[in-house]
Formats: structure tokens, C-alpha cells, sequence
């Protein structure tokens, strides 16, 4: 079992895989780090040496913002556009599409599941 | 797509003027633009500006966050009060 930025424990996976459960880390990233520390994207995590991990570990921790840090961000960038009263805060706050998308139909990520319309008949 | 950084930020040229003109008399008054596609530039930050949505000049006070995006972005143009329907429901 191997830990890396705090709490995820990737299996016996093979390591790009593996790492692309640290929330911040995909495959494009995961890709990356392998080149950077010169692992084989082929080899397991369970395989890996103790030194190995904690260049990964050294690696994530250098470059890179993940997990609870890099929540934490997202979520201050969101909160600053809604204080400072801007079109794309006030859509944050309506929970509404934020980019320019129709809201006649769809958008229902944003918007949940369909609320019946009371006295709408057909 | 992108607007090329060759040309620069576009700002109509008489907000350029009226801010100019306010920050040398010193006076804190609401700038009156109508001027909505313009980009908040720097030397902004601290004036107030009116800037019109199309019914009324809404009063935006620059703040250094603002830099960079336009100033309609600050103003929204449509009302909405939610719907008839959803109120019933609520009431009862």
C-alpha cells in the first residue's frame, strides 16, 4: 500500500493509473510525473520501491497543487467571483450555467432534476 | 477566440476621456458610461462609474479584481423574479 498526498492509496494498478485517483492528477499529468522521476508506465504500484514512492511523493508535493489544496482554491476563485457582483458570480450564485449556455431547455447539472410545474396541464 | 495582444485592451475612447478628467478634479461622482464593451483597465480602480444596462446607469465602484474584464459584466440587464407558479406553491 502506498500513500501519496494524504489520504489515497492507489492499488495494484499500474502507476499513471493509479495516480490519476489523486483528485488534480490525470493522465496527461500522471504522464508526467512518471518521465519526470523515470518510472515505467508499465510497472505496478505494489512493485515500486520505498525510494521510488517518495520521489513521486517529493515530485506531487514540488510542482504540483492536489487534494484539499486544490479544492480549497477552486472554491476561493468561485467565491471571489460572486462577492465582487459580476455577471459570472451572480450565475454561480443562482446555480445556473456560468458560461453562456441555454436555460430554455437542458442545463440540468446545474439546475438538478426537473421541478414539476404546479397547475401545468396537458 | 481571444482578442490579439498586439492591438491591446479596447476601451472606447470617451471613457478614457471622462476618467481622466475626474480623477484630475479629484471629485468621487459617478461616471456616466454607456459604454459597456469597454475593458477595466488600471488607472480605473478607485473611480465609480454609471455604467448603463439599458434602463439605468448602475453604479460600479473599480476595484483592483475587476481589472481586465468589461465593464457590463457589472451590470446586469435582465430582471427576473422567479415564477408565478413556483410562488403558489410555496404558499401553500
Amino acid at each position: 500500500m502506498a500513500r501519496i498526498a494524504g489520504v489515497n492509496i492507489p492499488t495494484a494498478k499500474r502507476v499513471p493509473i493509479a495516480l490519476t485517483y489523486i483528485t488534480g492528477i490525470g493522465p496527461a499529468i500522471a504522464h508526467e510525473i512518471c518521465t519526470a522521476v523515470k518510472i515505467d508506465e508499465q510497472r505496478r504500484v505494489n512493485d515500486l520501491t520505498d525510494a521510488e514512492v517518495l520521489a513521486i511523493r517529493e515530485y506531487i508535493d514540488a510542482n504540483l497543487t492536489v487534494e484539499g489544496d486544490l479544492r480549497r482554491e477552486t472554491t476561493m476563485n468561485i467565491k471571489r467571483l460572486m462577492d465582487l457582483g459580476c455577471y459570472r458570480g451572480l450565475r454561480h450564485r443562482r446555480n445556473l450555467p456560468v458560461r453562456g449556455q441555454r436555460t430554455h431547455t437542458n442545463a440540468r447539472t446545474r439546475k438538478g432534476p426537473a421541478k414539476a410545474i404546479a397547475g401545468k396541464k396537458k | 477566440m481571444a482578442r490579439s495582444v498586439w492591438k491591446g485592451p479596447f476601451v472606447d475612447a470617451y471613457v478614457l476621456k471622462k476618467a481622466e478628467v475626474s480623477r484630475e478634479s479629484g471629485r468621487n461622482e459617478v461616471i456616466k458610461i454607456w459604454s459597456r464593451r469597454s475593458t477595466i483597465l488600471p488607472q480605473f480602480v478607485g473611480l465609480t462609474f454609471g455604467v448603463y444596462n439599458g434602463k439605468k446607469h448602475i453604479p460600479v465602484n473599480v476595484t483592483e479584481d475587476m481589472i481586465g474584464q468589461k465593464f457590463g459584466e457589472y451590470s446586469p440587464t435582465r430582471t427576473y423574479y422567479g415564477h408565478a407558479a413556483d410562488k403558489k406553491a410555496k404558499r401553500k
